[in-house]
């Protein structure tokens, strides 16, 4: 007898199942992990002082106070750091915060000082880790096929650069932050080629993952077909991605300021949404699927 | 040694005697049930057939909610069991998202504050609930206090009219467990993810 296996809400029914706890926070905590990490790699190499304090501030006070809003019990993340063995929470516990002590403190040096490169190398080492370890959180869950995958990493990566560039852009054309020529005229290149290969990761995303099997193959019905779809298209890929594109290739390299805040923000709001959404299709695969009862 | 449980569908009447069983034994609050009776609806109209699916937490050996939890809150006995340290945890939810099976239940907070007749408790209640704390992630603990005590048997083992589940030692090859495995063909719930649950289901 043939089963057909429906995507359940009640909770006495046997069925798909959208994971329902992990989301706008987590979405929250993971959207300023990246956008400040990024920042604050993009701003050694420029180098600007000031990116990279507000990326030490965005990765703190925005990621670090997603994650203590939603843990149920939040004065208890420091046992967080118990199991970095085994556990990619725990290891992005320790990775930010090694990355404040470190980037604080090459901070408080001045540029000569004998420990300001080490110290900043390795905050730039711990913010790489902080930029990609919620890819490699979510890949290693195997309860979620459509988390499941080797490209999640590689897109947390992508995206934290993207946010990193936009939001130095950003804050060079609001004079907060000065270029030398050589960097002026990389950067908008840069911002177009990560928009590229963003979209095409999202694009290579989608199609792995009607191949994760039949609950992978429901997070996509949800993702492109069913409620998430409208968002999805509308503000992670249209706003997000084709609009920044097309943006940035109207204005080119000598864009308004304007024109960048509205890049930035449409930039920032595709990159929560693409996570956000990606969360919130989620789906567990049915216990006793294979049972032919 | 290594717990685990043979679970007989075909012997399964849907009747919940488990699902209450457990939330007496364990004093669980309104929503929050280790285990309980799924309805699966199989064929089409006319030849429709109602088959009803146990599930708790199957106290994995290699447990995917033991190796994402960041406090070592989850932790594994030497005899199988899957546990949680309450003290310990702090509610990232790592393993809900981790465990394949969902089975997991996160307490929000203000969750035990509430009984089964509002925020007025009942006796029972308020002895029960001292037991939980909110803000933390819970689940079906094999009944490890009536282990510990020296019973052989789960509260839902030894509630289940049908005789449908049945405890013991998986290591033992005597044990009834060990033998129905072998004489009916005892299948994990999804074992093509690694996870080798302590649970067998007959079918
Ligand atoms: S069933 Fe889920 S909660 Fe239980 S041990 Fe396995 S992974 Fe962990
Ligand atoms: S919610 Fe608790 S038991 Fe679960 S992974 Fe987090 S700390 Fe561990």
């Amino acid at each position: 007898m043939g089963i057909s296996i429906p995507l359940v809400e009640k909770e006495f029914v046997a069925g798909f199942r959208q994971q329902k706890e992990w989301a706008g926070l987590i979405a929250s905590a993971f959207f300023f992990g990246k956008v400040g990490s990024g920042l604050f790699i993009m701003s050694v190499f420029l180098p600007s002082r000031l990116g990279m304090l507000v990326g030490l501030l965005i990765v703190l006070v925005g990621k670090g106070g997603a994650h203590f809003l939603y843990l149920g019990r939040p004065w208890r993340f420091w046992r967080g750091m118990a199991r970095p063995q085994s556990s990619w929470i725990a290891r992005g516990i320790w990775a930010m915060g090694l990355m404040m002590v470190a980037g604080f403190a090459a901070l408080s040096l001045p540029v000569g000082s004998s420990l300001y490169m080490p110290l900043t190398i390795f905050a730039v080492i711990c913010a790489f880790v902080v930029a990609v370890y919620d890819g490699f959180l979510l890949t290693s869950s195997p309860a979620i096929p459509i988390w499941n995958t080797a490209l999640m990493p590689v897109m947390c990566m992508f995206y934290s650069f993207l946010g990193g560039t936009t939001m130095v852009l950003f804050m060079t054309h609001m004079g907060f932050m000065e270029l030398s020529e050589k960097f002026t005229a990389i950067l908008p290149n840069l911002e177009l080629g990560l928009l590229v290969a963003n979209l095409l990761i999202v694009i290579l995303f989608l199609i792995g993952s009607i191949n994760t099997g039949s609950a992978g193959r429901e997070s996509f019905d949800l993702l492109v077909k069913g409620p998430y779809a409208v968002p999805f298209f509308s503000l992670a890929i249209g706003v997000g991605l084709v609009f920044t594109l097309l943006m940035s290739i109207y204005a080119g390299p000598h864009a308004s300021a304007g024109t960048v805040a509205l890049i930035t923000v449409a930039d920032l709001i595709g990159h929560y949404f693409i996570f956000f959404l990606l969360l919130k299709v989620g789906v567990f695969k049915p216990v006793l699927g294979f049972l032919k009862i | 040694m290594r717990y685990g449980m043979v679970i007989d569908l075909k012997r399964c009447v849907g009747c919940q005697a488990c699902t209450v069983a457990c939330k007496s034994e364990n004093g669980n609050g309104p929503g929050i049930m280790y285990t309980k009776v799924l309805d699966q609806v199989s064929g089409e109209y006319p030849n429709v057939r109602k088959n009803f699916v146990p599930v708790l937490c199957n106290h994995c050996k290699n447990a995917p909610c033991q190796r994402v939890c960041p406090t070592g809150a989850t932790y594994k006995r030497e005899d199988g069991l899957v546990l949680v340290d309450h003290d310990k945890c702090m509610g990232c939810r790592a393993c809900y998202v981790a465990c394949p099976y969902n089975n997991r239940i996160y307490l929000k907070r203000g969750k035990i504050k509430v009984g089964y007749y509002g925020k007025e408790m009942t006796p029972y209640e308020e002895v029960k609930y001292a037991e939980h704390q909110d803000g933390i992630v819970e689940k079906c603990k094999f009944c490890s206090h009536r282990i510990d005590e020296g019973l052989t048997e789960t509260s839902c083992v030894q509630t289940c009219p049908a005789d449908a589940r049945i405890f013991g030692d998986l290591d033992d090859s005597e044990s009834k467990v060990s033998r129905l495995i072998r004489s009916r063909g005892g299948r994990q719930p999804l074992c093509e993810d690694d996870t080798d649950p302590s649970i067998y289901y007959l079918d």
